[in-house]
């Protein structure tokens, strides 16, 4: 939970995103320079063509997906299974089930415990990775291409015969409950936290304090049982491997698994709500009061009524492009890069089915919380009521293509580029479409998704109350401001205190 | 709880390891072309057109080790400051030469040197060669943007250091309490105070004396072609006159700690205590760091690691465990930590690291754990040299570290050299009681 490379502590200019292969594009730089001896950069010559790589897809006789893209560089295979059921398949009485059903996978099978799960693993060299998100559940091996026969023989054990022992999800429950003490006391994570339940009236994925002491082994065991099984997952291999190969493992390790005996239908939310343009800005303002924080987090959070399958991701990919996803969008130009605000100030939507969660997030020091929040509404509206030009668009464009060619270099990136499609249900071949779409992307479409969609939020600030209450108050006046203890803090209640 | 061990499954491995000790997986060597320009700037070069991208790092020697008496983070905050203007380049243009044509740049300093890289289309490559060679020699350090950086080195140190509850252990404490001497004693990122008393005057003192062609790598990997490479290389860096004073160099030695020092800190919002024991290690060149590296894993590689199987699985007194081998050019550390699970105390945690300790010095690891130390490392070698950067970045660890190139094709080969006798060695070498400095660090007492 520490994070620390190579054992230093490292410090970045920038806060880092997803390393690394750029996307060429044909772009004309203009450089105005007025001083007369200064020199222009020299020009680009012509650009080349990123080759986005094919998924070669087959069904297996049990109903499982097998999808393949080979890539020879590097002698290394990512295998992730994904399942298509996440958080969003549990209650909130039980939050954080999907993402310990998950864990517990490699703590015990009908044949190996869980030292000798992760000692052959990483006897091999190779790592074996289990999780939950919102909409999915996944099991990632990363190995060397040599070993990966024995790899796939833990891999299939673990999702196939798992034993959910009671001694070990008293441990895991221990370390969860220990874990979530230790992030309440950061207000980058209590701003989340609370805004999973109070904007988007969800419940955190990794669970609660009292959700996590509410799952008992009857309910993980449950858990899998209705959700891992062939005809709910996908079996992806990306990396130094034939789709001949592929598919023979894929036979092997996976062709024994059972069909379910009556299919559970995925969990579908079909609620298609027609929401009238919310204009009060923020609607609603909450602050959850950590004394002592070393800084406040300002975050602005809405609930946005359109899909990751529907027409409105390529649209709101590129507004978020603009507002803030990435060093020279416009939320960090102000916070940081203006006016000195903060380390770094960004926003993102965090993909559903048919409802998405939009946030904007940022730390500054406490004295500076309210002005930080005024600056994050301003730029939020500005996209609502003001044009971006193609010389601000071209650019946020190419940061999306850019970082997505730059994912698919590895063969971790490219497994979890797929995933996200089949988690969705989106034929693999968005992913060949993905560059073209971004490119089609008009000012006028970005305006007309902001308008419907990202005003009338919430703002949500965590932080040392007494030091900004003042200004709070003078830069909202006559706005209501709800206030919570972090330590009063209980999401099973409507009015979130204990 | 049912008693777990480590080393039950022998059997298992002896059939693996007869398929995988000497495995068919080959790290090929990277090759690379190495030349110095008249001015005294280095040239690493590798040719990889795997994909249409390049990634141009420059390497400075200086680090935060070498930050001014008195300005504690500078080294850090000048290093801010180089995305800022010169004669030919307005504040933030290296983001319009990379983040807009769909590539990124980042820098980072650490305790020895300083690096600054970007990611961008290989077309782009001629354009970022004049951009680098810009910035070495023509930077303008105003006023109005040294006082903003500033502003956000500070809030960099707050979200670090202040929000995070182990950022005091990990970011200050850790290096303060465990030298005496040598400059490693200042955290990097430095103080507020220190940082509110650098001026403009500091920035371009410390620009004239570390930021020079003959204190400097350029390294690029990715797709370009040689001639075209050399002839811009030439152009862009080879008109940078060498200055002829001599660049500074730390000279302050650590020596030798002979008693055991304990130490009891505190910080707000601590959810649980910590505890760190730190050692002085070996500099970077030294012939014992491939064993100490082995070590590190074999205790701390992984959820089947020595330390998490005793101390979180086994024991569950911890919910985190390890220890780093913090190697750097001068002395650095060696150290355990722990951070307690609900309800156990530091004493707990230092009596089971040390215990850890002792086996691994009076018994040798097993044939197996040390199989599997070199396995690891071979897969995050392989891992790494998946993308141009990575590699660029390996080459940049063998300039900091060992002063050459090279060293990135051998150092695998050290690793693999390694031997149970090595490892059992350095650990009886380096972790003695006299080299010991004990930090608890916990929740500090309410206000009243």
């Amino acid at each position: 939970m520490i994070k620390m490379e190579n054992g230093k502590w490292k410090m970045e200019n920038k806060l880092k995103k997803s390393l690394s292969l750029c996307v060429s594009a044909v772009i004309f730089l203009s450089f105005a320079f007025s001083v007369f001896a200064q020199e222009t950069p020299p020009k680009p010559s012509a650009p080349k063509i990123v080759k986005v790589p094919v998924v070669k897809e087959k069904k297996l006789a049990n109903g499982l997906t097998v999808a393949v893209v080979e890539r020879k560089n590097v002698p290394l295979v990512t295998v992730q299974l994904l399942v298509k059921s996440g958080a969003s398949s549990e209650q909130m009485t039980q939050a954080g089930l999907a993402n310990m059903t998950a864990s517990l996978l490699t703590k015990g099978t009908k044949t190996r415990n869980a030292t000798e799960i992760a000692e052959l693993m990483e006897f091999l060299g190779g790592s074996i990775n289990t999780g939950a998100g919102w909409n999915s559940s996944s099991v990632t091996v990363n190995i060397m291409s040599d070993k990966l026969q024995q790899a796939m023989g833990v891999m299939s054990d673990v999702v196939l015969n798992p034993t959910f022992k009671q001694e070990e999800l008293d441990l895991l429950k221990s370390q969860t409950l220990d874990n979530l003490v230790y992030n309440l006391k950061q207000p980058g994570f209590l701003a989340n936290y609370v805004a999973s339940r109070y904007s988007f009236s969800e419940h955190p994925a990794g669970g609660t304090p009292a959700s996590i002491e509410n799952i008992s082994q009857v309910d993980i065991i449950a858990f899998h049982k209705n959700n891992f099984n062939p005809q709910n997952a996908v079996l992806i291999f990306t990396g130094d491997i034939t789709a001949v190969q592929a598919n023979a493992l894929a036979q092997k390790f996976f062709g024994n698994w059972k069909k379910p005996e009556s299919i559970a239908s995925r969990k579908k939310n079909l609620s298609v709500i027609q929401v009238e343009p919310r204009q009060t800005m923020p609607k609603r303002i909450l602050v959850v009061d950590l004394p002592n924080s070393g800084q406040a987090s300002v975050n602005y959070l809405n609930r946005v009524f359109v899909g990751r399958s529907g027409r409105d991701f390529y649209p709101a990919s590129v507004l978020n492009s603009v507002l803030g996803g990435g060093y020279s969008a416009r939320l960090n130009q102000e916070i940081r890069i203006k006016r000195g605000l903060s380390y770094g100030a960004g926003s993102s939507f965090a993909w559903r089915t048919n409802e998405t969660n939009f946030g904007t997030r940022t730390q500054t020091k406490n004295e500076s919380a309210a002005e930080v929040a005024e600056l994050v509404l301003a730029e939020v509206r500005k996209l609502t009521d003001s044009s971006v030009s193609s010389d601000e668009l071209s650019p946020r464009k190419l940061v999306l293509t850019g970082d997505f060619g730059r994912d698919l270099e590895t063969t971790q990136g490219l497994a979890g580029a797929v995933s996200e499609l089949y988690s969705f249900d989106i034929p693999t071949s968005e992913l060949n479409a993905y560059m073209k779409n971004v490119q089609t992307v008009s000012d006028a479409q970005i305006r007309d998704f902001a308008k419907g969609n990202i005003l009338g939020g919430d703002l949500v600030i965590v932080g040392d109350y007494a030091i900004f209450k003042d200004d709070l108050k003078k830069r909202f006046p006559n706005r209501q401001i709800d206030v919570i203890k972090a330590d009063e803090l209980d999401l099973s209640k409507t009015n979130l205190r204990k | 709880m049912r008693k777990i061990s480590a080393f039950l499954s022998m059997l298992v491995f002896a059939f693996v390891l007869s398929q995988t000790a000497f495995g068919q997986v080959k790290i090929l060597p990277l090759n690379i072309k190495q030349r110095t320009l008249p001015n005294g700037l280095k040239v690493v070069s590798l040719r990889d057109n795997s994909s249409p991208t390049v990634s141009v790092h420059v390497w400075y020697n200086v680090g935060s080790k070498d930050d001014p008496q008195g300005r504690s983070g500078f080294a850090h905050m000048f290093e801010h400051m180089m995305f800022k203007s010169t004669k030919n380049m307005k504040s933030e243009m290296m983001d319009r030469l990379t983040e807009d044509v769909g590539g990124y740049n980042n820098a980072s300093t650490w305790d020895d040197f300083t690096n600054y890289y970007e990611v961008i289309p290989s077309n782009y490559l001629e354009t970022l060669l004049w951009a680098e060679g810009d910035r070495m020699v023509n930077l303008n350090v105003d006023e109005k943007n040294f006082n903003s950086e500033r502003d956000v080195v500070k809030e960099e140190f707050r979200q670090r250091i202040l929000a995070n509850p182990y950022g005091m252990l990990f970011g200050q404490y850790l290096e303060k309490l465990s030298f005496t001497t040598h400059p490693y004693k200042r955290p990097g990122i430095g103080n507020l105070d220190e940082l509110n008393a650098a001026t403009p005057q500091d920035a371009n003192e410390f620009y004239q004396m570390f930021y020079r062609p003959d204190n400097a790598y350029l390294i690029v990997v990715g797709d370009f072609n040689q001639a075209q490479f050399d002839a811009w290389t030439n152009k862009y860096f080879g008109k940078i006159s060498r200055p002829t004073d001599a660049v500074g160099r730390v000279t302050q030695n650590e020596p030798d700690r002979t008693a055991e020092k304990r130490h009891m800190m505190t910080a707000p919002n601590v959810p649980f205590p910590a505890v760190a024991i730190t050692y002085l290690a070996p500099v970077s060149k030294s012939a014992d760091v491939p064993a100490l590296r082995i070590a590190e894993t074999i205790l701390a590689g992984g959820e089947s690691s020595r330390l998490y199987q005793e101390l979180v699985y086994k024991q569950q007194i911890a919910q985190e465990a390890a220890f780093t081998a913090d190697i750097r050019v001068d002395r650095g550390l060696l150290y355990f930590y722990a951070i307690a699970s609900e309800g156990k105390t530091p004493e707990e945690l230092e009596k089971s690291l040390l215990a850890e300790l002792t086996k691994i010095q009076s018994s040798p690891v097993t044939i197996n754990e040390l199989a599997k130390a070199k396995n690891q490392l071979i897969t995050r070698t392989l891992q790494e040299r998946e993308q141009n950067d990575g590699k660029a970045i390996a080459i940049e660890r063998a300039v900091a570290y060992m002063g050459n190139p090279n060293a990135v094709n051998t150092d695998i080969q050290k690793l693999q050299a390694v031997t149970i006798a090595d490892v059992q060695r350095v650990m009886k070498k380096y972790f003695t009681d006299k080299n010991r400095v004990v930090i608890y660090y916990q929740q500090e007492a309410q206000k009243q």
